[in-house]
């Protein structure tokens, strides 16, 4: 018996070891160079594979199917684990062609080697004049190459329950600071009323906030990143959430989304929300009851006619590994540009176009019942044309994000200041690059 | 926590030392038997037991590397202990295995103490519709862990809790989800998860108590609370020691209860347990140092599982 156990161990070791030497031939990666990547068209019928997070994505790829035998598309929902599909797919070199990417993860992305360079496909690389120029700008690295098509926004505007405002006599706010007076007079008006809710676990929402007052996180020159998450722009916008927070105007203990914030929307407790565009599905069926007391009206800004600022949105990328490059092009170009295809992907997904032409469909120029017939797209695409084009993201977004989450939850809770939060993004943003071998240095 | 139940048991009852067991190999099996018999257990033990475990010893010693440009290509070479030495560094690390100590010193004990006295209610004789409350006490563990942490999330939420708003009208003020609050509050959920299948374990050893036992003892004069405490637990003491184990290793590796009740709670940061910590940084993209956090909780798990049984054998006589 002691033998046999001997000879068993034996063979566990013996497998593992095994084990390690196939894990080191597979895990060293050298990859080469994305650029310049040749685009010409594939002999025969084609099979693209296309990932994405958007519901009913399938019936607009089923229209482009329709009329293109040779270019077949198949749509793969990846909305559970967007970024872990895409992640360990990579890893694995079965990347799909084209994949649904967030303007503020294409860095990170970008970093791990990702994406081709899609500049020779002529389709594609003419489509610069057809899109909102910041959305060109992030897909384009600023101008470096074609590597993701933009394909929808999220142009924040300020949700407004105009009944309340009416009721205690209170002017909507259009600046920072009547937007703090207008929550000092409801207040006090009604103790149990609040201007709106402060998430600390949403870094995308503040960073919106950021990038309206032009704080810019990240810049690349002399052969390193410069990180100013920490920025007199950027703790100006702490500063003022900060005594917001401090002065409870705001509310800290609701999650964006969540059942706990509707039901305070529900119980008249909220007289506004920092929203984007795609969220006005989320307000109009979460509270049907509140139907024609809700308006949209622009964010408030730093002075007079200031900046707006974007919350999310999407690109299409092209992804390493794909064999048809031209083909991906075709259809990233028609999904992303064709009237026909975006009226659709905005009626079945509730996508909001980043194309200009998309910006002017029909069901984007009508009064929405729900907000007194208000021609609500109409704030959104001025909003989009107010949103700085010089903004851009790191190359460990999710992970500054999480420290800054992490940290301004602290703050809420009364440990540190939120301008402190900024301060440990700043660290985080620093360390997190270095750990990943990108020369990074604390910005001006 | 959820992975308790495939671990092998008998890791937790080592055979009986100094006593060698008879040779059974004399005149044995052809060694193709021995083959088709172990291949089902050993291919899968090797593929989703082994290979994960060398792919991250493998990973962990490795760092990335980079060349040219803004963004670069990426390579990993062989960096050492150089993530070993950054996760002892990391003040969250240690942050979030002394939040973890704190709730395993608590919740354990509390827990295997209520799962021991409710055992030892259901051995007795006192108790009437047995075999309702064993079911009772049973079912929390046939609910996902997942599911049952969004329950009580709902119990603990000020906006939809009855609880709350009960607790509001007497005048109390309860934050179920505060700072200091949420860490017991996900101990409450683990404590109601995972009681019930403890007391199952310690009630079926119960059941194994031979009867002629406890009417010597009640010859002898033993009262029913003698009979329990001289008898009865000493005996089942080695599932005591396995239930603490299985609770020492679920609460190292503590994630979702902490994670769902994070949707609601922002006082729950993205490394409030090292198995948090250790998703955050492999989110970033940094893997070799995940691996590395996670090897380091996978030790850190071992010596306290043998060390607590080794402690616990001197002292039973296991």
């Amino acid at each position: 018996m002691s033998n046999t156990v001997t000879r068993i161990r034996l063979a566990v070791v013996a497998a593992a070891a095994g084990v390690l030497v196939l894990a080191g031939c597979s895990s060293s990666d050298s990859s080469d160079k994305s650029s310049g990547a040749s685009c010409e068209p594939s002999k025969g019928k084609v099979t693209l594979q296309y990932w994405n997070t958007v519901n009913g994505m399938d019936k607009v790829v089923d229209l482009w199917n329709k009329d293109h035998p040779d270019i077949q598309v198949e749509s793969k929902n990846i909305s559970n684990d967007q970024y872990g599909a895409i992640g360990n797919a990579l890893k694995a070199g079965k990347a799909p062609d084209l994949a649904q990417v967030g303007y503020d993860q294409l860095p990170t992305l970008r970093s791990q080697d990702a994406f081709v360079d899609a500049s020779a496909c002529k389709t594609a690389a003419g489509t610069e004049s057809k899109f909102v120029p910041w959305t060109w700008s992030q897909a384009g690295f600023g101008g470096e190459g074609v590597y993701a098509l933009p394909q929808d926004t999220g142009p924040m505007a300020m949700y407004v329950r105009t009944d309340i405002f009416k009721k205690y006599d209170v002017p909507i706010p259009k600046t920072w600071d009547e937007y703090t007076t207008a929550a000092e007079k409801l207040h006090k008006a009604n103790p149990k009323l609040t201007m709106t809710f402060f998430d600390p676990n949403n870094a995308e929402w503040f960073n919106g906030l950021l990038w309206q007052n032009n704080a810019n996180m990240y810049s690349y020159s002399d052969d390193k990143w410069h990180v100013t998450v920490e920025s007199d722009k950027s703790k100006q916008v702490a500063e003022y959430w900060q005594k917001l927070i401090d002065d409870k105007l705001v509310r800290t203990d609701l999650a964006n989304g969540s059942t706990q914030m509707f039901a305070a929307y529900q119980n008249d407790q909220m007289a506004t929300q920092l929203g984007a565009a795609w969220g006005y599905t989320g307000i109009r069926d979460n509270l049907p009851g509140q139907a024609g007391k809700w308006s949209i009206v622009p964010m408030p800004t730093w002075g007079a006619d200031g900046n707006s600022g974007d919350w999310g949105g999407s690109t299409v990328a092209f992804m390493k590994g794909g064999k048809h490059l031209y083909e991906a092009a075709e259809f990233n170009t028609w999904l992303n540009t064709d009237p026909e295809a975006l009226a659709l992907a905005n009626e079945v997904g509730g996508l909001y176009p980043a194309s200009t032409d998309g910006l002017k469909l029909p069901a984007l120029t009508k009064g929405v019942p729900y907000y007194n017939n208000e021609k609500i797209f109409d704030v959104f695409a001025e909003s989009s044309k107010k949103i700085d084009t010089d903004f851009s993201w790191g190359p460990t977004q999710k992970t500054v994000n999480l420290a800054l989450q992490d940290a301004m939850a602290k703050a809420v809770a009364g440990d540190g200041k939120l301008t402190g939060a900024l301060a440990a993004a700043q660290a985080s943003a620093l360390k997190s690059m270095d750990d990943l071998a990108i020369p990074a240095t604390a910005g001006k | 926590m959820t992975d308790i139940a495939t671990r092998p048991t008998d890791a937790v009852s080592p055979p009986p030392r100094g006593r060698r067991r008879p040779r059974l190999d004399g005149g044995g099996p052809r060694a193709g038997t021995i083959v088709a018999f172990l291949t089902p257990f050993f291919l899968p033990f090797v593929l989703f037991y082994l290979v994960p475990v060398g792919y991250a010893l493998w990973q962990s010693f490795r760092v990335v590397r980079r060349s040219g440009g803004q963004y670069g290509t990426s390579y990993t070479t062989f960096g050492g202990f150089e993530q070993y030495v950054e996760v002892f560094q990391n003040d969250e690390f240690w942050a979030s295995i002394g939040r973890i100590g704190l709730f395993g010193i608590v919740q354990v004990p509390v827990m295997l103490f209520t799962a021991l006295v409710m055992a030892l209610l259901l051995d007795t004789h006192l108790l009437k519709l047995k075999g309702f409350f064993r079911t009772a006490a049973f079912m929390p563990y046939a609910v996902p862990g997942v599911i049952a942490a969004i329950m009580w999330s709902y119990l603990y939420s000020p906006q939809l809790s009855p609880v709350v708003d009960l607790l509001n009208g007497i005048g109390l003020k309860p934050d179920f989800l505060g700072p200091g609050a949420v860490l017991w509050s996900a101990a409450n959920v683990s404590t109601w998860l995972w009681t019930g299948y403890n007391m199952l374990i310690m009630f079926s050893a119960l059941q194994s108590i031979p009867q002629e036992l406890y009417e010597a003892a009640r010859i002898d004069g033993a009262s029913n609370w003698a009979i329990a405490w001289r008898i009865k637990v000493p005996i089942i003491a080695p599932s005591i020691v396995m239930t603490t184990v299985f609770s020492i290793i679920g609460t190292l590796q503590l994630y979702s209860e902490p994670a769902v009740l994070r949707q609601i709670s922002s006082n729950i940061s993205s490394t409030f347990t090292p198995n948090m910590l250790a998703y955050t940084v492999a989110v970033g993209n940094n893997y070799q140092q995940a691996a590395a956090i996670s090897v380091v909780i996978a030790v850190i798990t071992f010596v306290l599982s043998f060390g607590f049984m080794r402690l616990t054998s001197k002292r039973a006589g296991l």
